[in-house]
């Protein structure tokens, strides 16, 4: 166990296990925002245990995440489409304040890993990351309204 | 299809194959020749793969 | 087990597919599926197996909630289709 691993631990703890409470009950709108906060908050805890291990593959893993979340949030905005939209969800600031964090976590790496190319793997991995996140709320609140059809 | 449109298109695959190699050069743990060729090669395929599926977007 | 990380992981398995069991809507079941399937990546994250967490999180995050959703919109349109031919 170090600084990084415990911050890591905290995050599952804290974020994580607030979204496994949000998507169990509740209303659909709130659970849909539980499961995209799930990612939105595993994937800087992900990172945090890859840079506390010692082991920079491990950022592979967010970095899937960081791409695979979104989609999932998106597949449930399509195909929940008709459900969302008699009760859209809006969370602002539960969205904002997880891309705030995604942030905080991932300039706190940059700055311990120092200039170079992982450096670089990490800023790619926070971009899309708060990028998908942040489109991925939009779409389920009715952002996107061409993606309604059908 | 005339030179502009040729030249053009050749411009968008060469956009496409930076961006994607510069993607590969900085996910790989550790760069070497057999990397940057592999690298190269795959990122051409893909870039093709990218400005064809553009075409097929944009010019339905 | 002495490691917290791996306590908290386990936990979160543990209450997540309790949920899942416990949701009887297929459609809510399909958005704890997900949640469960990233507290597994974690897990195996946690017990140093990032192989099997990377396929996990390909599975588990897009395609099981998109395979179940599929299957329950064919359902219902099927349902649908029956109830609005039942009275003619």
């Amino acid at each position: 166990m170090n600084g990084w691993t415990t911050a890591a631990t905290l995050t599952f703890a804290g974020g994580v296990g607030a979204t496994v409470w949000g998507v169990a009950t509740g209303p659909l709108r709130r659970r849909v925002v539980a499961q995209n906060l799930s990612s939105a908050l595993a994937c800087p805890g992900l990172l945090l245990l890859a840079q506390g291990y010692g082991r920079p593959a491990y950022v592979d893993l967010a970095l899937v995440l960081a791409l695979l979340g979104p989609v999932g949030t998106l597949v449930f905005a399509r195909l929940l489409a008709e459900e969302l939209a008699a009760d859209p969800p809006a969370s602002p600031w539960a969205t904002w304040c997880a891309a705030g964090f995604a942030a905080v976590v991932v300039l706190v790496l940059c700055a311990a890993t120092g200039p170079g190319r992982a450096m670089v793997k990490l800023l790619v991995t926070g971009a899309l990351l708060t990028g998908g996140n942040l489109v991925a709320s939009r779409a389920l609140a009715g952002g996107f309204p061409g993606g309604r059809r059908g | 299809m005339n030179r502009r449109t040729a030249f053009r298109a050749a411009l968008g695959v060469l956009g496409w194959w930076v961006l994607l190699a510069g993607l590969w050069l900085v996910f790989v743990s550790a760069v070497d020749t057999l990397e940057l060729v592999v690298g190269g090669v795959v990122a051409g395929i893909a870039a093709a793969a990218a400005r064809g599926a553009r075409g097929a977007v944009s010019g339905r | 087990m002495d490691d917290p990380a791996v306590v908290v992981a386990l936990l979160l398995v543990a209450a997540a597919a309790t949920t899942a069991v416990a949701v009887r809507d297929p459609v809510r079941q399909a958005l704890v599926l997900a949640v469960l399937g990233l507290a597994l990546a974690v897990l195996f994250t946690v017990l140093q197996a990032p192989d099997v967490a990377l396929s996990q999180l390909a599975v588990g995050s897009a395609l099981t909630p998109l395979l179940l959703l599929l299957s329950v919109r064919k359902v219902r349109r099927r349902q649908k289709q029956e109830t609005k031919g039942e009275p003619e």
